[in-house]
């Protein structure tokens, strides 16, 4: 499968980056109601789903390129973003396996992983075409890679990658590579319980979704990853959304009327699977985030509508917690145009195939 | 008693010994001891007073039954104690910290380096409710802080203090207040105090 790569695009300065048609049709709309309330939302991580990108269970798209380069500007300016405390080293050789593992079957024509061998000592050779990458290295040995084997893999990689470790009937945060996260610190964050990291979330603990989800999560099995969406948004098609860099972009939230929230608004979905990992029993959490603007959105006429209907009925705990507070009105005032009261079909599917002109 | 429902910050309970240890180890930072509370500790510690030691930090006072006392000038030399301890500490200690948060947070990932685990200490807030408080921006931490929006001691911006605590760092997360609209700062409250 050959992908339209645009590596000239940018996250940031003048955020030219844009999505294709195609790249819309397939974006993973996280509404099928037109309310929106958190619940234990996580089901089989299945080669199937309401949009393409559920195909594959490590996504590769036509930002693949340029969202590489921006991670890399990211960890230029800020090392901490990734982040492995010392016990979890066998856990990154089964992260580094799972990635290439997949992606080099999913993506022949962009991936190959020669092996000469399953287990530790053996030589590996991966090549990345797209990123013009060819490295040998030892299965199991840091000292042949650039740099050690989660950062490595993970920088080839589109979204944020965590590692929990699975001890005492709890997780714990224990590695991180988070460059275009929504509004959290892996500093402060490494080393977390799973009640501990999740504390700010509002009106979820008081409904018991976290000791479900974390009841369901210990018992995660090999093979049988699962997944779950969720959301918030951002002002300008922005990766780097930390906490870290927030005095760089929380002015362009006070930047929005209803003329430009078209553009400048963007819906944020992070699709995050989970996965057990064979040798250390830790659990991958991959957050791959999609970036769409309302614009963008607004072509698919049922995803407009219930994009206002859903913002319009937000609990205002969420509103704030979200960060959406200064600029929800003018994001509602311009997708109240796309929204004529009709009755919406249940589900996330845009409900048609080709998009009408810009 | 500090009571919260900041689900990333731990519960604190009342100080008594875990009987199941063999050697405890009793740290008190001075700043925290209420007339009548050692008293009140060396009958609690009774029962274990014989394999007791306790660390009296950056107080005169006196330290009757609660076995052999030591006293510290200040936090940092526990910490120093702790880093240079010429005997191993093993599964049968039991360590017991009373004082403001950061005191018992300094105390136990000190503790936590040399090999206690987290069921083998018991902390007990007491004192203050100041805060330590550590900035998003440039990772610097700004001690006693006892105001909803805080200057950083590092870049100077005002933060304002999150209820979410990280125990690695002993400290609450303090996030730029005018970000988004530079200069336009609540009013500062005297929250922690």
């Amino acid at each position: 499968m050959s992908i339209a790569f645009k590596p000239e695009e940018t996250f940031r300065g003048d955020y030219s980056y844009r999505n294709s048609d195609a790249a819309v049709l397939r974006f993973p709309f996280p509404f099928p109601e037109d309310r929106y309330m958190y619940s234990v939302n996580i089901e089989p991580h299945v080669r199937s789903g309401p949009s393409d990108v559920f195909l594959r269970p490590f996504d590769v798209d036509e930002h693949y390129i340029a969202e590489c380069r921006d991670k890399a500007i990211t960890l230029e300016r800020d090392p901490g973003r990734c982040q492995v405390l010392p016990h979890m080293m066998m856990a990154q050789w089964d992260t580094l396996e799972l990635l290439m593992e997949n992606l080099s079957a999913d993506y022949p024509e962009q991936f190959s992983l020669i092996k000469e061998g399953d287990d530790f000592g053996s030589r590996w050779t991966w090549i990345n075409r797209p990123l013009g990458i060819e490295q040998s290295f030892i299965f199991g040995n840091p000292e042949t890679l650039p740099c050690e084997p989660f950062e490595y893999i993970t920088r080839q990689a589109q979204g944020d990658f965590a590692i929990c470790d699975q001890r005492d009937d709890n997780l714990f945060m224990d590695a991180g590579m988070v460059t275009s996260q929504a509004d959290w610190s892996l500093e402060f964050d490494v080393g977390m319980s799973f009640m501990e990291w999740h504390g700010p979330v509002p009106l979820a603990h008081q409904t018991g979704v976290f000791e479900r989800a974390l009841k369901y999560l210990l018992m995660l099995r090999l093979g049988q990853p699962v997944r779950r969406l969720n959301w918030t948004m951002s002002i300008n098609p922005r990766l780097d959304t930390s906490p870290e860099s927030y005095p760089e972009w929380g002015p362009d939230r006070a930047s929005v009327t209803p003329a430009n929230a078209g553009q400048k608004v963007h819906l944020r979905v992070e699709l995050q699977t989970l996965w057990r990992l064979p040798r250390s029993n830790a659990i991958l959490f991959p957050i791959r985030c999609y970036l769409a603007s309302l614009e963008d959105l607004a072509r698919v006429p049922k995803w407009g509508a219930r994009l206002h209907r859903v913002l319009s009925s937000l609990p205002p705990q969420l509103v704030e917690y979200k960060g959406l507070t200064r600029y929800l009105p003018a994001a509602l005032e311009w997708l109240a145009q796309h929204d004529d009261g009709r009755e919406l079909p249940v589900g996330t599917e845009p409900g048609i195939t080709t998009l009408g002109p810009r | 008693m500090l009571h919260s429902d900041i689900k990333s910050r731990p519960t604190y309970t009342q100080l008594e010994p875990d009987l199941s240890g063999s050697q405890h180890l009793l740290i008190i930072e001075g700043d925290t001891v209420l007339p009548g509370r050692l008293d009140s500790l060396a009958g609690t510690f009774a029962p274990v007073e014989e394999n007791l030691h306790t660390w009296l930090v950056g107080t005169q006072a006196g330290g009757l039954g609660l076995g052999k006392v030591w006293r510290l000038p200040e936090v940092a030399d526990v910490v120093d104690a702790f880093a240079c301890a010429t005997r191993g500490y093993g599964i049968g200690d039991r360590l017991y910290v009373q004082g403001t948060e950061p005191f018992l947070w300094s105390v136990a990932k000190a503790a936590a380096i040399i090999g206690f685990s987290a069921e083998q200490i018991h902390l007990h807030h007491a004192g203050s409710l100041r805060r330590r408080v550590w900035c998003t921006h440039c990772h610097t931490v700004t001690e006693n802080v006892t105001t909803s929006i805080a200057s950083c001691s590092g870049c100077h911006r005002h933060l304002l203090v999150r209820d979410h605590f990280s125990r690695r760092l002993g400290a609450f997360m303090g996030v730029m207040v005018d970000a988004e609209a530079p200069g336009e700062v609540p009013a500062v409250e005297e929250s922690f105090a």
